[in-house]
Parts: C-alpha cells; structure tokens; sequence
C-alpha cells in the first residue's frame, strides 16, 4: 500500500522491445493475446506521438497541469456511517471550491464500509504545496472529512502529510483529456466565452 | 462491492432536517470530530441550501453531477494479469490517444491494489452509463479488451454479457464533486478555441 517507489517506464527500450514484451507477457491469456494483436497497429501509432506523464511530486502521477491522487484509508468504528450522513447533507456543495485546484474528487466506501477510498485529480506541479493550500485555506472541513479514518493527526498538525503519503498509492497510469487546463483557466475561458456570445448578440 | 443502490440523498428532506440527523450521527464521534462538525456547521448549511448542480444517478450505476459522471470499478486481477496491464501500461506511457477518439473521457487513473491482486479504475466521464459504455465497446474494442483481459472473469467488449460484468464491479461513490459540472470535454475543447480565436483577435486589434 505504502510503496512510494514510481515505476517508471523503461525510457531507453524501442517500440520493438516494448512489444515483443508486450507479446510474450498475453501469450498465455486466451482473451487478450488476439486483442492484443488487433490493437498493435494503433499502439504504434500512438506511441510515436506520445503524451508523457511525469511525477506528480512526493507521490502520484501529472499529466500536463493535471495530477492524480488516490488514498485508500481505514475507517474508526462507526466512522463510515458518520461520514456517509455528512457526504449526504453536503451533495456537490464542497468547500473544494474555494481552493480552485480540485478539477473532481470522490469519496467510494469499500469492502463493507471499513476502507474509504479518495480519489481527485487537482492542478499544480506540486503535491506539496497543494496540500498546504488545503490545510491553509479550509482546515476545519478537512478534519471533519477525515476525522472518520484512522490514524487520522488532524490538517493542523505537521505530520499530516506524512499520514498522506503512507496511504496513497500511485496511479501506474493517468490520463486526462486537457492536461493544458488548470481548474481557474477553464473558469476565465468560460468567461471569455460567454462575452464572446453576448458580443455577437450584441453584433447581430 | 456489487451493492447496486445507490444511497441518493433525499430530496425532500429538508436541510434543516439532514443537518439535525448528522448532528445526531456525530454525537458519538471522537471529541475533535464533533469540535470540527460544530467549527464548520454554520457554513455547511449555507451552502447546502444554496443550488449548486445536484448530485443525481448517472443511469445504471454511479453518480452524475451537471454533465459529469463517476465510475469507479475495482475487480481481482486474472492470474499474471497485472504483469500484462503494467506492461501495457508502461508502453503507453500516458498515451491514450484512443481514448481522445472517444471523446467523453475527462480523467482515468489505473491503480494496482494489495500487491497486485486487484485493479482499481476510476473515470470522469461525460452523461450517461449506458451510452458510455456502448461507446467504447463500438470505438475502441480491442484496446478496451488488451487492458481489461487482465481482470477475472472479463467477458469481452463484444460480449453481451460486458455490461453486467462492469455493473458487477462498480462501487457508486457516496460523494462526488466536479468543479465545471456544466462543461463536457467537447465543449472544453470548444471554449478553448474560442478563447484562442479572441486572443489572436485582440493582438490583430491592439
């Protein structure tokens, strides 16, 4: 759960060698080896003109200005059905707006309401300074969001992002559809947008 | 996991209602979470009686909010399976120019769970379940089966029975946030034209 460790894509290997490792690795599925062979052409393809992800920081994966985080944490007791009545009163209204880095977030309980999966995808080059964004800015509503797993320390006390890093697990792969658009540019574009309409009315 | 109800709010409860129920469920938490609920209460039933766009069911399962929805599946992975998509993962390197051609794909994220026994997937997507899902069995089928032939049990995009075995798999979030609800990925990439047309516009201007 905890391996920090990003497993990087072998850089130096050719398109051959990759698919050549591809092949020997579905020789023994009976449903992938054909699938695989049907969709090599296109793999080739894309490959050549390849978007690359990169680190997101001290873990996760960034695509572009887009980055990937995904914790999986365990319940306290009773925690589970606190937090569910909370989501249930909040519906779409989180304080997330306020920090404007956070493109989506949700929040999935597994495997009987004992684990909480979190998953987002939030702007910056930083897993650093986007939490410290968070912890600055809405503190009070991340402790109550959290306050329900264990081993939680609380958003104020320094060892949170220690907390963080040991229950998250890095992507081994992220793709977002627009990597060039923070959560603020798109808000501005639409914006321009919208004066863009009311000018042609305006003109027409 | 293949709990299919979705626990939607309920609509004709009142704020005032849900917040006396969560004030309820928080009596017995620990002292630091009641302290939490009670810093930030004031502000949690302000802007939940404000209308944001609401959280409803993206159709067979998961959530929508506005134009965006959720789906988070998380199945065993196949004996070597995982060694297979990590492969093919790797190759791509973050390439998923067929996933562009489906065009409804906001963000995706492939994540191996308990040393590699179980793949977690989660998506933003565009509208609703059934469409989605038709789509990517008609546009990319065998890019859709080279990654999910390492799952157990996956039947195959062309399957009929491909649709029950993803319902199977998903687990609808509790809570999902999206912050432009109202734009699909097309209609980004139509905003940024038009923001990229006003700008040359304005340079020919000035």
């Amino acid at each position: 759960m905890a391996t920090q460790t990003l497993s990087r894509p072998q850089q130096d290997r050719t398109v051959d060698q990759q698919i050549q490792l591809l092949r020997e690795l579905y020789a023994d599925s009976p449903g992938g080896k054909t699938a695989l062979e049907n969709s090599i052409p296109a793999l080739r393809e894309q490959l050549a003109g390849g978007l690359r992800y990169e680190s997101a920081g001290r873990v996760g994966l960034r695509q572009g200005k887009v980055s990937e985080l995904t914790l999986i944490f365990k319940f306290v007791p009773g925690g589970a059905k606190r937090l569910r009545g909370l989501l249930q009163v909040l519906e779409a209204n989180f304080s997330a707006e306020k920090v404007t880095t956070v493109h989506d977030m949700r929040f999935v309980f597994l495997d009987n309401d004992t684990k909480l999966l979190f998953a987002t995808a939030y702007d910056g080059d930083s897993w650093d300074s986007y939490l410290d964004e968070f912890a600055t800015k809405i503190p009070d509503e991340l402790d109550l969001l959290f306050s329900e797993l264990e081993e939680f320390p609380g958003f104020r006390d320094p060892s949170v992002k220690d907390w963080i890093a040991k229950y998250q697990i890095p992507a081994q792969s992220w793709y977002v559809a627009h990597p060039d658009l923070t959560v603020v540019e798109a808000a501005r574009q639409k914006r321009v947008n919208k004066a863009v309409e009311e000018f042609l009315d305006k003109v027409g | 996991m293949a709990t299919q109800t979705l626990t939607a709010p309920k609509q004709n409860q009142t704020v005032e209602d849900k917040a006396q129920h969560l004030q309820k469920l928080f009596a017995d938490a620990p002292q630091y979470a009641k302290a939490a609920l009670e810093n930030v209460f004031g502000e949690l039933t302000s802007f939940a009686s404000k209308s944001r766009a609401r959280v409803e069911s993206a159709g067979r399962t998961g959530i929508r909010q506005g134009k965006v929805s959720e789906l988070t599946l998380i199945a065993p992975f196949a004996p070597a399976g995982a060694a297979r998509l990590r492969a093919l993962l790797q190759l791509r390197d973050g390439s998923f120019d067929d996933t562009d051609l489906v065009g409804t794909v906001h963000d995706m994220r492939f994540v191996f769970l308990d040393n590699d026994t179980k793949l977690l997937f989660a998506t933003a997507y565009d509208g609703e379940w059934d469409p989605y899902i038709d789509d990517f069995a008609t546009k990319i089928t065998d890019q859709m089966d080279v990654i999910f032939s390492a799952c157990e049990g996956w039947p195959g995009i062309r399957s009929p029975k491909v649709k029950d075995w993803i319902v199977k798999h998903q687990i609808t979030a509790e809570g999902w946030y999206v912050a432009h609800p109202d734009l699909t990925v097309s209609e980004t990439a139509r905003v940024k034209r038009i923001g990229k047309a006003v700008e040359e516009f304005l340079d020919k201007v000035g």
